[in-house]
């Protein structure tokens, strides 16, 4: 076992393999609050990479609606169980990853599917945190009772369980990109990998027999195009970019804002120790920090208020890059807030967005003489 | 211990020179029986693909022990199979084992996310029962692996198995771009049919664990450490595998000459290493999850 150090949990941790970062890291931010359960994402995925046969029950993409969603079942339940007390002392974690926790014999822990477990994607969705026969409620805010959705891909983890679990050495991350891979040649389905990765993102092809894993489109990320999830979303929740290896980070790059300098993005789950590289704007009407801690950290309550702030026209810095989510296929490099617009640049320099942070309203007269007829919709 | 053949000359040839290493006793002096340390492999008229024929009679059966695989990591330290009975022979021409243990479940299937089939393997490896056989071969060291898989057995006997031997009853409207074929219709052949193996990225890949169609349940494999088996282009290796009243009988069969590069020839008259390795899908066994042999045995083969 190597000491690695692993920022999400502020401190070395174990894993079987030396510390080795990509040079950049193909990284997503989804803020959780803007998520309307569409699953427009899932469809973009599935009709791209998995609609074959043995690849039926594959959702390289999925959302859960959070307390009680979950895909596979009960996944997160399960490996939080397994792993036994965790707690932060601080920023640190104090607890066990999946690897430090790992019983004799065994590279991790890990909870171990079957197939009845895949067998209700859409578990639990839209359930509230309550019983609602419990009490009366009424419309009003802050809300009584809660969910949010999650949307969730492979975290492309930098310490991937998945990847140090396979005992052939068939799973690689690039080192370009940090694109974790799965090499369909080598792969002799012994399945370690669904074993070990925590988030349960690996999959089982039935036809092919072995097993496969999200892409993060790589084939479009080399060309400056970001991935499909990300490029369909409807809530236009999903910011794609990439994140610079710690001590690197550049204030113009908006991955690098969102998750190192305001520290609005947080991991989900960074106990289990993979650093994943999906964050999340935590969900600011959940009324449980208990829970949310569980899911994302300690710091989700720092991000919840800075991201409020953003919301209430206190920065607009911020706000500025929460609105570049989605609002071009190019991958972003670059950013810069000038007055009141927000300018984006890709890799190559060229400008891809140019957008004022509040699109100006145009009302209309109601009616159009021209068409003779009157408009229900005038601004 | 080694002697390089001249037709091709990275083959491995077991025995020549051997004796001449001296570092096996039982090198280059074929008995004609087991005995504790290692078993003998007979000769006969012809070797038998068919783990029933009457000419494995004729092999003198050893139990080997088998025991937890502690050396690598996911480990299988409470083996399902504790034992298997081997039997060796040769006809000057092709060699064959028949393996055959106890275990109660049939796992023949690995259609499902959690389903594993039960399977056997053979390690032949050159050096001394101490070298790297242990630890499935060394960068300088190859052994090769014939290896017998249920599910593949399955293939061979009722055709490839599919969704359908998993989930008869699913349903599905299309299976992208074959909008011509009826669902249930679609299988592996299907895609090659219509040049769509991109829909099946292990089959576009060429994984052999992919493959649509299947004449042997018996792969030939490489290996030169831990992590390192590979499946050789040349797959001549034959063999069938049934179900007793208690558990499998499974014979596997090669040529005693090599074919491909880092494969090994073993020769009449020498011996070789060898060690077994049983795998029970119900015990969830896949990969290095699996029972060993204990200790790895010297086969002398006979003239
Ligand atoms: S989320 Fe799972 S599959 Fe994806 S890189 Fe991490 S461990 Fe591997
Ligand atoms: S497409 Fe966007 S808004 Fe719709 S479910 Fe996916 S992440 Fe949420």
């Amino acid at each position: 076992m190597a000491e690695v150090f692993n920022w999400q949990l502020n401190r070395m941790m174990q894993y079987p393999y030396e510390e080795s970062r990509p040079i950049r890291q193909a990284a997503a931010i989804f803020d959780t609050n803007k998520c309307i359960g569409c699953q427009t994402c899932t469809l973009a995925c599935k009709t791209c990479w998995t609609s074959g046969n043995g690849q039926e029950y594959m959702l390289w993409n999925n959302v859960e609606t959070k307390p009680w969603g979950s895909y596979p079942l009960a996944w997160d339940v399960r490996e939080l169980e397994l792993l036994g007390p965790q707690h932060w002392d601080g920023d640190t974690y104090g607890g066990k990853t999946i690897f430090e926790a790992a019983p004799q014999g065994e590279r991790n822990i890990a909870w171990k599917p079957t197939d009845m477990d895949y067998s209700y994607p859409n578990r639990g969705e839209d359930e509230v945190n309550v019983t609602l026969t419990s009490k009366r409620y009424h419309l009003k805010l802050p809300h009584d009772m809660w969910f949010f959705y999650l949307p969730r891909v492979c975290n492309h983890c930098t310490y991937a369980a998945c990847l140090q679990g396979c005992p052939r050495q068939s799973i690689y991350k690039r080192p370009e990109d940090g694109i974790v891979l799965l090499d369909q040649e080598r792969c002799r389905g012994y399945r370690v990998c669904f074993e070990a990765c925590p988030y349960k993102k690996v999959f089982y092809n039935h036809t092919t027999r072995v097993s496969e894993k999200c892409v993060f489109c790589f084939p479009a990320v080399e060309q400056g195009i970001q991935p499909r999830c990300m490029r369909n979303c409807i809530g236009k929740i999903r910011s794609f970019g990439f994140l610079s290896r710690p001590g690197e980070e550049r204030e113009d790059n908006p991955i690098d804002f969102l998750v190192h300098i305001r520290k609005v993005g947080k991991p989900l789950y960074p106990q289990f120790g993979l650093e994943p590289n999906v964050y999340y704007i935590p969900p600011i009407h959940v009324d449980s920090n208990a829970f949310l801690t569980m899911l994302f950290g300690p710091g989700c309550l720092d991000s919840i208020e800075a991201y409020k702030k953003a919301m209430n026209g206190e920065d607009n810095e911020l706000l500025a890059v929460l609105l570049l989510a989605v609002s071009t296929d190019q991958i972003i490099h670059r950013f810069q807030l000038k007055g009141q617009t927000v300018e984006a640049w890709n890799e190559k320099g060229d400008k891809v967005v140019s957008m004022p942070l509040k699109v100006p309203t145009v009302e209309r007269t109601p009616y159009d003489p021209d068409l003779n007829v009157y408009r229900y919709n005038i601004t | 211990m080694v002697a390089s053949s001249s037709a091709i000359s990275r083959r491995t040839m077991i025995g020549g020179a051997v004796a001449g290493a001296g570092s096996l006793a039982l090198a280059g002096c074929a008995t004609d029986e087991n005995d504790a340390t290692g078993l003998h492999m007979f000769r006969v008229g012809r070797t038998p693909d068919d783990p029933n024929a009457d000419v494995w009679g004729l092999a003198q059966p050893f139990e080997i022990d088998l025991g937890p695989q502690d050396m690598a990591l996911p480990m299988r330290l409470d083996p399902a199979v504790t034992t298997v009975r081997v039997r060796a022979l040769h006809d000057g021409t092709t060699m064959g084992f028949l393996m055959e243990w106890t275990d109660e479940d049939t796992n023949d299937l690995s259609v499902r996310v959690d389903e594993y089939r039960d399977a056997c393997a053979v390690m032949i490896a050159e050096g001394t029962p101490g070298d790297a056989a242990r630890t499935m071969g060394g960068a300088d060291l190859p052994v090769n692996l014939l290896h017998w898989k249920a599910d593949w057995q399955r293939d061979v006997d009722q055709g490839r198995q599919g969704l359908d031997a998993a989930y008869p009853n699913r349903a599905v409207d299309v299976y992208p771009p074959l909008f011509d074929v009826a669902p249930a219709d679609v299988d592996i052949d299907a895609y090659v049919e219509h040049g769509a193996t991109n829909w099946l990225p292990g089959v576009h890949a060429g994984n052999p664990i992919s493959v649509g169609s299947r004449t042997s349940p018996v792969e030939k494999l490489v290996a030169f450490g831990f992590s390192t088996t590979t499946h050789l282009p040349t797959q001549n290796a034959g063999g069938a595998g049934m179900r007793t009243s208690t558990g499998w009988k499974v014979c596997l069969t090669r040529p005693l000459a090599a074919v491909d590069e880092r494969e090994l020839s073993v020769l009449p008259g020498a011996s070789f290493t060898s060690a077994f390795t049983v795998w029970s899908g119900g015990g969830r066994d896949v990969g290095s999850r699996k029972a060993p042999s204990r200790t790895v045995h010297v086969v002398t083969v006979a003239p």
